[in-house]
Parts: C-alpha cells; sequence; structure tokens
C-alpha cells in the first residue's frame, strides 16, 4: 500500500495505481475525458492535471503513477485556470448545438463547462465544420463537429471487439473520427461506443430524438436475452397521461460478469419488453377484466387438482421457481420446463454473448426440475390442464393426444381460441428476482416499473393459490431459498455483492 | 434579530367614535358617484367585449406562439426545455428527425394545453432559439370543447405577434 495526500487528506491506494484511479476510487470528482477503466490511459485530452509537489507543472493524473508521500492537490485557483484553458481548448470548434443533442444532460463537456469553464467565447474566427449526423451503422451515428478526439472509440474497435472500423483521420483541427474508407461500423458490440462517448459526438440512432435524458429513471436491472445476464440499468419514463415506456438498456458495470459492456442484442431487447406492457386478460381469444380471470385461472387449478402439468420457462426467476415448486407438490402437480428453441447456435460469441438463451436455466438441475423432451412428453399424456408459465408457444401443447384446457401466464404475446385463459403478468422489468448466470453468478434485479394495468406478478398470483400471502423476492429469500441446499450460504442481503455458486 | 416597535393606531376619541372616517369614506364614495352619473371620459370602465382593453403592453403574457425562422420553417428544435420549466407541465412534445436540411430536430408534435397553463412565461425563459412567445395580446380564448384548449403546433406557428406590440 502506498499513502497520498490529495487536498490535504491522507489516503491509501494499492502500489502501481494510477492517480486518476486512485482519485476517482475516493470519490475524487477530476474531469477526464480519453480515460476509462476498460481502456485504460491514452493522455490525449489534458483534462484531468492536478498539481503535484516537487514538480513544476501541473501534471495528468491518468499517466501518473502513484508514490509514496506525494502531495496532490486537485482545486485550487491555479489548477481550476488550467484546466478551463484546456476546456476552452476542446470547446474552440463545438458546434454548441446542445438543444439538439441527445447527449445534453450527461455530458462531461457541459458538466465540466458549469464546474470549470463559464468564460465568455474568445473566438472571433469561423469554426472549423465537420460532417454531422453521418450513419455509422450499427445504430451509431457520428457528429464530428461535437467530437473531443479522446478516441475512447477508437480504443474500443481496437482493443475490445478487435474489429479496427474506427481511426483518426486528418490532422491538427481538421483531424476527425470516421471510420476507414469504405467500411462500416459492424460489430455485435458497436453501440457500446455511444456509452463509451463522454460528448454528443456518437450517439445511438435508436434513442435519437425519442427523449431527453433528464426525464429518465433509471432502475437496475439483469439482461434477460441471453445466460449471460448482463447486469443493465433500464431507463423509464411515464408521460404525462400515458403509460410507463422503456427507452433504453444501459450496461451497468458488473465486473464479474459483464464489466463496461452489453451486445447489442440485449440492448435493443427493451423493444421487445414495452411491446408486452400493453397485454390483456383474455378467455379463448377474447379480452376479458383482470380480476375475473384471475378468478378463473384460481378456479382451473383447484378444478384440476393432481391432472395439471406447469410447463415452465427456464427464464423465469429463481423465486418464482421456488414458489412453483412448493404449488407443484401442495396440489401434485407436474413440472416440466422442456424448451425446444432454448440454444441459438447463431447467437453465441467469445465475449458475452451465449448461444444459451435463457435467463436462468442453471437452476433448473438446482431445484431439480425437468426439462428433457422425454420427461415433459410423459407428462403431457395424463395431464387435463397444461399452464404454460411464462412463455406462450402453445403449439408445444398440440401434439398431446387427447383435448386439454389450456393457461397461459405470460406477459404477453399472441393468443388464440384453442387458448381457455391468457392471464398476463408482470413482465421481466415489471417484476424482482434473482437469476443464476450461465458461470454459476446469482444476481438480483431489483426492477419493478409500475403497471397501471392492475396487472399483478406471478408472485403474487402464487402468493393468492398458496395462501401464505408471500408475494416478494425477499420473503420467499428468507423462507425457502436459503433452506435449499445449494443456495445454504447465500442471504438475500448478499445479492448485490454478486455471489457465485458451484453448478 | 431587532423588533421593531409599531404603534397602534385607533386610540384617539375622534377614532374610537368610527364616524367621522365613515363620512370621509362616504364622501369619496359620493364625489365618484356624482362622476359617473355625469358620464364623463373619467370613468375608468370600458363597455367589453365591444371594446377591447387598450392596456395590453408589450410585455403582456397572452396565448402563446411558435416563432418562424427567417425562410418561414418552424424555429423550435424540440429540446424540451420549455417542457422542462413548465411548473403546469401542460407542453407536449414528441421530436422527430428534420427533413428540410434546416436543421436535424423540429417537433412533430406540440401541444399546449391552455386549460392547465398558468401562463406564468416560463416556457418563454427557457427557450434557447426563442422559438416560443407569449407576445400575442390574445388574453382571452375560447372554446366550446376541451379539445378545443389544446393549442397545436400548426395553430400556434399560424399565430402572429400583437400589432405595435
Amino acid at each position: 500500500m502506498v499513502s497520498l495526500s490529495v487536498d490535504g487528506k491522507r489516503i491509501e491506494v494499492r502500489e502501481n495505481t494510477l492517480l486518476i484511479e486512485a482519485l476517482l476510487s475516493q470519490g475524487i470528482s477530476i474531469p477526464h475525458f480519453c480515460y476509462h477503466p476498460a481502456l485504460g490511459k491514452d493522455g490525449n485530452c489534458r483534462m484531468c492535471m492536478v498539481e503535484i509537489e516537487g514538480q513544476k507543472r501541473p501534471q495528468i493524473a491518468c499517466d501518473t503513477l502513484v508514490k509514496e508521500g506525494m502531495v496532490v492537490r486537485t482545486k485550487g485557483e491555479k489548477i481550476d485556470r488550467v484546466k478551463r484553458s484546456i476546456l476552452e481548448m476542446e470547446l474552440i470548434n463545438h458546434p454548441i448545438d446542445c438543444p439538439i443533442c441527445d447527449q445534453a444532460g450527461e455530458c462531461s463537456l457541459q458538466n465540466y463547462y458549469m464546474d470549470v469553464g463559464l468564460y465568455e467565447s474568445r473566438l472571433s474566427t469561423p469554426k472549423v465544420r465537420g460532417k454531422k449526423h453521418v450513419d455509422l451503422g450499427s445504430n451509431v451515428v457520428l457528429d464530428q463537429e461535437r467530437c473531443v478526439l479522446c478516441t475512447r472509440c477508437v480504443r474500443f474497435t481496437e482493443k475490445i471487439t478487435k474489429t479496427h472500423e474506427l481511426g483518426v483521420l486528418s490532422r491538427g483541427d481538421t483531424s476527425v473520427i470516421d471510420t476507414f474508407p469504405g467500411e462500416k461500423l459492424s460489430n455485435p458490440y458497436a453501440m457500446n461506443v455511444v456509452d463509451l462517448c463522454p460528448v454528443g459526438a456518437l450517439t445511438s440512432k435508436d434513442f435519437r430524438f425519442a427523449k431527453r435524458v433528464w426525464f429518465l429513471q433509471s432502475e437496475k436491472a439483469i439482461c434477460n436475452a441471453c445466460a449471460r445476464g448482463c447486469s443493465i440499468f433500464v431507463d423509464h419514463h411515464k408521460e404525462k397521461y400515458r403509460s410507463e415506456k422503456i427507452y433504453r438498456y444501459r450496461p451497468r458495470f458488473n465486473d464479474a460478469i459483464n464489466g463496461y459492456f452489453i451486445c447489442d442484442a440485449g440492448r435493443l431487447s427493451y423493444a421487445q419488453e414495452n411491446a408486452l406492457f400493453d397485454a390483456q386478460a383474455m378467455i379463448r381469444g377474447k379480452v376479458s377484466e383482470y380480476d375475473y380471470a384471475e378468478g378463473k385461472w384460481l378456479r382451473l387449478v383447484k378444478r384440476y387438482l393432481g391432472k395439471t402439468l406447469f410447463v415452465l420457462s427456464s427464464s423465469l426467476c429463481l423465486e418464482e421457481l421456488v414458489r412453483l415448486q412448493k404449488l407443484a407438490k401442495l396440489y401434485t402437480i407436474k413440472l416440466s420446463a422442456y424448451e425446444p428453441d432454448r440454444f441459438d447456435e447463431c447467437f453465441g460469441d467469445t465475449f458475452l454473448k451465449c448461444s444459451d438463451r435463457s435467463a436462468n436455466a442453471r437452476a433448473l438441475p438446482l431445484l431439480g426440475i425437468d426439462d428433457t423432451k422425454e420427461g415433459f412428453q410423459n407428462a403431457l399424456q395424463d395431464a387435463e390442464l397444461i399452464v404454460l408459465i411464462g412463455r406462450h408457444d402453445v403449439a408445444l401443447t398440440f401434439d398431446a393426444p387427447c383435448r386439454k384446457s389450456v393457461v397461459v401466464l405470460d406477459a404477453g404475446g399472441m393468443t388464440c381460441e384453442a387458448v381457455e385463459l391468457m392471464l398476463p403478468v408482470a413482465s421481466h422489468t415489471q417484476k424482482e428476482g434473482t437469476y443464476v448466470n450461465i458461470d454459476g453468478y446469482v444476481q438480483y434485479s431489483a426492477c419493478m416499473i409500475a403497471n397501471d394495468k392492475g396487472r399483478k406478478t406471478l408472485l403474487e398470483l402464487l402468493g393468492t393459490v398458496l395462501g401464505d400471502g408471500i408475494t416478494r423476492a425477499q420473503e420467499v429469500w428468507e423462507e425457502e431459498i436459503v433452506c435449499l441446499e445449494p443456495f445454504k450460504d447465500l442471504s438475500f442481503a448478499l445479492l448485490p455483492s454478486t455471489p457465485r455458486i458451484v453448478l | 434579530m431587532g423588533v421593531k416597535i409599531v404603534p397602534r393606531h385607533g386610540k384617539t376619541l375622534r377614532e374610537k367614535l368610527y364616524l367621522p372616517a365613515i363620512f370621509g369614506g362616504m364622501k369619496t364614495t359620493l364625489r365618484h358617484f356624482t362622476v359617473n352619473l355625469g358620464d364623463t371620459p373619467q370613468i375608468k370602465t370600458f363597455s367589453y367585449p365591444e371594446e377591447q382593453p387598450h392596456d395590453i403592453g408589450e410585455r403582456y403574457r397572452g396565448v402563446h406562439r411558435l416563432t418562424k425562422r427567417e425562410d418561414g420553417s418552424v424555429r423550435c428544435v424540440a429540446c424540451f426545455m420549455c417542457a422542462t420549466a413548465c411548473p403546469a407541465e401542460c407542453i407536449f412534445i414528441e421530436a422527430q428527425e428534420r427533413e428540410d436540411g434546416v436543421d436535424e430536430k423540429m417537433p412533430k408534435r406540440f401541444d399546449i394545453d391552455l386549460l392547465e397553463c398558468v401562463f406564468c412565461g416560463a416556457c418563454v425563459e427557457a427557450c434557447p432559439c426563442d422559438a416560443i412567445r407569449m407576445d400575442s395580446g390574445i388574453f382571452s380564448f375560447i372554446g366550446k370543447k376541451r379539445e378545443d384548449f389544446i393549442q397545436t403546433k400548426e395553430q400556434l406557428l399560424a399565430r402572429e405577434a400583437k400589432e405595435n406590440a
């Protein structure tokens, strides 16, 4: 450990850390463009200047290693003047079109200008113009005028995806970021450059003009597009007189799983989620009141006691699976989680994407839930009521030898007259829950976007059937999950630290 | 904190009698009454709506309008500053890509609900493009149903500033 003094305060950090990392880890705000923890230092923006005692001139914090007894100053008249000058230079050719820029509200340039800038422009010559709203491909829009040439995007395609599509072209004040001639930005992680870009130079075509960012509320969640279960932020907003809507997913830093990035497919999967928000309760293809449909579900479960098959989705959360298992034991219901379309061989890669598209399939063997085809077909033989939970692939039940009643408990999806009852339940972002990812990391998704359709979560529905009033994930953990062998070392309070279990 | 003691009025006999003050007030009323009976131009009323108010100045906050650029296109770029500043949350904007090449962004929908609006002028203050103004001089807005009070982008754009305002 090395101890150093920052603004008169002693801090202890590990040896060989960069000064900027030491400062940021202590929660000291230090303006920077080019440094990013995933991409390392580059030292080109000169924004992270600090005063170090014994050094003649201010130094950049991102290219200085910590030393024992170092005395660092990040505030003060002198260092603010240096920062202001650098910011003034970065903003010389900036178009200042914040009113039409999607980054406005989460833009480093705006924030730093309010912190240390606040000067009058001294520019008397025309600004250097660049290309505006260039479609780079992969949903990324480039505005060369807004760019500060921090090269985070270039280094991302160089170091992370190793696809090398982007580069800095030309020299001096005409130098710009662009794709190499004849090339397009085309890799499955390309939209991460939008998050990496500290200014409005790279913006998302998908989010373009959709919402000003200060209206958005962020919720911590887990992506359910594949078995990786990347940590994400769900940005949603309820406009006046409208229903809740999700506007984007953003990666949430999680060192164990996804680092700072997510794939584009997962990022854009919010659109499916939005489509589920208006699903209505249906009885034999006709729209029904939610309360009436819920009553019908309770009646059906009781009527077919002992002759029921629950066909589960492997993307249900751990709490729901445990509660369903309890219900199955009580009412002698057969459980099957057979999913023919679970694997998508074209989807997986070596970075984050997995061919297994199920969010929680690792929990099935841990709980002893059968997911084989034979098991499913055997159970189908003598079941009279088939309940599809968390899925709506009704066609699967058509192979059954005799006529069955089919009930769907899912967030949404197509339904037909053959389906006795379709009862919409809260979708992935409307319910909390725990998921076990492909490497055995257990993660809790806390995102519970309110729904104004009176729709219940599966846990609430099961709480009514079981009659014990347990409706929240924490209660299920405390009452049931901690008693299970694979989860005995865990507790609900431990989940934010992403614990790992043996699969 | 220092306390300032103010002497209380109404302690003298004249003030306790009340009547002198009442007669003093009646005198003023009677003076106005006699002047008005004579129907002189000194009367401070006018016969609205035949006669319209003439004291609506430059800074009067009337019904909003959206301004245009020199080429006649909409000046608003749908930055949502007005909607953010609005305390009544009565401005409803949807943005879209601009096709006319003047800029990048423009409002697809720009509605102001005049029934919710409190005419505070915060939207005008907040606008970075001088795209919204309240200088139409319209102080009374009439509609037959609630929907009439939702001013659309087209209606707001068609409105002009008050003459010699």
